[in-house]
């Protein structure tokens, strides 16, 4: 039973609730670092690391800091503290661990504390109610890197079709933005079909 | 005088922050299927907007430069919790409608954007105008969006049916609409200053 | 060591002003949050209990969580009518809904109330919308006509239907007088168009929350002997 609450919430993150094209959180990103697919893979993957640890470290501090000392208030600016060290600490550990991927990742890390997608699964894990559920830091988890697994899904898909625009012939006005908009449109549309899914 | 007057208005057209420079996307796209959202999300933002900007322009000498950033966030985010809680006491509809995005304004590009960029390098009565007019340009972009979204998509107007028994399009009022209008919107910013050059 | 201090300390010092002006902040908002909550739950008690005077709340463990429930009464025409309002939540297509639902002891509706939601604006949001009959042209020129109070549709036409038995969905567009009469006698409702899980989840609380009521007042009849667990509270 728990296990196919977890999987609902995991299947439900990615496709039917995906972060950028149905709920419309995290486009900075997704919008510049989408015209190159590795670079897109690079900003994919550091943005699951730390959604799934932002996940994990901001459940903790609202059940166990702010809600105790009932300065839930405080929950935006705590959060986004911790985002930003969280970040900033991620970068210090890869640059001295593993200099191979600081060199993928590096320069991707700082653009992400102004994600809006990492904040908005910090305060949607609260919104949902995990706090006070059953396995809440599990699902809180999960949420957070299901979410990170849709934006990466949906940068992916972006670049892979950016890199052929590169070579298509557009009119001048729809150049840049304007298209890429019209593309993420036809994407949400196709997304939309998800939602049809029962779980 | 003129200088004053320029710094005020370049956020409309010349540097509107979403058509020209083209940030603050997210809370533009997901608060537009209403134009009274769009309202009172420009009026949160842009009051925490300009309150960032004069007091980051007023502390930016004593600020060490290389933790300016987390400095600056913190500062945001103490107004937007300001505003958050005066908007759930006063006004929780409100509060409901815009929700998450409430929080949000604080990883709002525009917000720390303006306040690395200006604020940091200027005095504190440009930061003000320069926080005026950037709000302006992001309010009038964001209520352009909100009001074809909200007639094309809800067939209402200000929350009032424009024509009875249409049955509207509902694609408008999520995702793919928003992407939609607003890709048409720099499109046509894009053809009127073109226009202009030749 | 002095690059780290120094930046820390000044870190420290804006965390620990910007913490003091909010808590001031959140003294002056605080009483009128609570205030608003409060008013909202009652003005929430009074739409799904119409004319019963309401009890005091009571908090129960059914199933190994909370689940809180109001008994009410009302007399009519010498005979003492019971019914109670609960809150209950269902996962929608975003978070939770949590409505308040006011049922009599036979299990009909008296009103259901949704006290939060998060679905999408202009889709599974319009549960709670209260739709205006005038349209925008007649309001700007001048021609609207007084509506009395509005209500919302979507959760109005849950009123007279059976809570015990299964409540279906038919999807009829927007809730319209003329396709009252047959709703109640299939027991259904007609589903927000392009929000059908959000129209579920309201139907799968009603459903959770008939189920915890009926474990709670069996529990509530165990506990006390048969008669004695009438009315806790009286009218306030």
């Amino acid at each position: 039973m728990e296990i196919k609450v977890l999987f609902t919430i995991l299947i439900s993150t990615i496709f039917i609730n995906n972060y950028v094209l149905y709920q419309i959180l995290g486009l900075c990103p997704f919008l510049g670092v989408s015209k190159k697919l590795d670079s897109a893979l690079g900003m994919g993957l550091a943005v699951i690391f730390v959604m799934t640890l932002a996940s994990f470290i901001t459940y903790l501090v609202y059940k166990y800091i702010l809600v105790p000392y009932d300065i839930t208030y405080l929950r935006t600016i705590f959060f986004i503290l911790v985002i930003a060290a969280l970040v900033q600490l991620v970068e210090m550990i890869i640059e001295k661990t593993s200099p191979g991927l600081y060199q993928a990742l590096g320069i991707f890390l700082p653009l992400i504390t102004t994600n809006c997608a990492v904040l908005g699964v910090a305060v949607l894990n609260i919104n949902s109610g995990f706090i006070d559920a059953e396995m809440g830091l599990l699902k809180s988890v999960i949420q957070g890197f299901g979410g990170g697994v849709g934006f990466t899904l949906a940068l992916l898909l972006m670049a892979g079709i950016r890199e052929r625009l590169e070579l298509a012939e557009i009119p001048e006005n729809l150049k840049g933005l304007p298209i890429t908009f019209i593309i993420a449109g036809i994407m949400a549309l196709a997304f939309l079909g998800f939602s049809g899914m029962k779980i | 005088m003129k200088q004053y007057w320029e710094e005020l208005t370049k956020g409309i057209w010349k540097k509107n922050p979403i058509l020209i420079i083209g940030i603050g996307m997210c809370p533009t796209l997901a608060v537009s299927t209403s134009i009274s959202n769009a309202l009172w999300m420009t009026l949160a933002a842009t009051i925490v907007l300009v309150c960032s900007n004069i007091l980051v322009s007023m502390v930016k000498s004593i600020v060490p430069g290389h933790i300016r950033i987390p400095i600056f966030i913190t500062i945001i985010a103490a107004f937007v919790t300001i505003v958050e809680l005066t908007l759930n006491a006063f006004q929780p509809a409100v509060y409901q409608a815009l929700g998450i995005f409430i929080p949000l304004i604080v990883v709002n590009c525009i917000i720390l954007g303006r306040a690395e960029e200006f604020a940091n390098k200027n005095g504190i009565i440009f930061s003000a105008l320069d926080g005026i007019g950037m709000g302006l340009g992001f309010g009038l972009t964001l209520t352009v969006l909100a009001m074809i979204r909200e007639i094309l998509g809800a067939n209402k107007l200000f929350g009032l049916t424009l024509i009875p028994g249409m049955e509207p399009s509902s694609a408008m009022i999520i995702a793919p609409g928003a992407f939609f209008t607003l890709a048409f919107m720099l499109c046509g910013m894009n053809y009127i200053n073109s226009r202009k050059k030749e | 060591m002095n690059n780290i201090v120094k930046p820390t300390l000044v870190l420290g010092l804006i965390a620990l002003v910007a913490s003091m002006a909010l808590s001031h902040i959140k003294k002056i908002t605080y009483p009128n949050i609570l205030k608003q909550e409060k008013e909202k739950q009652e003005r929430a008690l009074a739409m799904v209990l119409p004319g019963y005077a309401v009890g005091d709340k009571v908090t129960v463990k059914v199933d190994g969580g909370d689940f809180s429930y109001w008994p009410a009464h009302k007399d009519e025409s010498g005979a003492v009518k019971k019914a109670y309002a609960f809150i209950t939540s269902s996962t929608g297509y975003s978070g939770d809904v949590v409505s308040m639902v006011g049922v009599d002891e036979a299990g009909t509706i008296l009103g259901l109330s949704i006290l939060q939601q998060g679905e999408t604006p202009g889709l599974g949001a319009r549960s709670v919308e209260v739709a205006s009959k005038n349209t925008f042209w007649q309001t700007i020129t001048g021609n609207a006509k007084e509506e009395g109070e509005m209500s919302p549709w979507f959760q109005q036409q849950f009123t007279g239907l059976n809570g015990k038995n299964k409540i279906t969905i038919i999807k009829k567009g927007d809730w319209d007088p003329s396709i009252k009469d047959e709703l109640l006698s299939r027991n259904a409702i007609t589903a927000i168009t392009g929000a059908t899980i959000t129209s579920r989840a309201t139907i799968k609380g009603v459903e959770k929350g008939m189920d915890s009521l009926a474990k709670a007042l069996e529990a509530a009849s165990q506990a006390a002997p048969a008669g004695a667990q009438s009315i806790t509270g009286g009218a306030r």
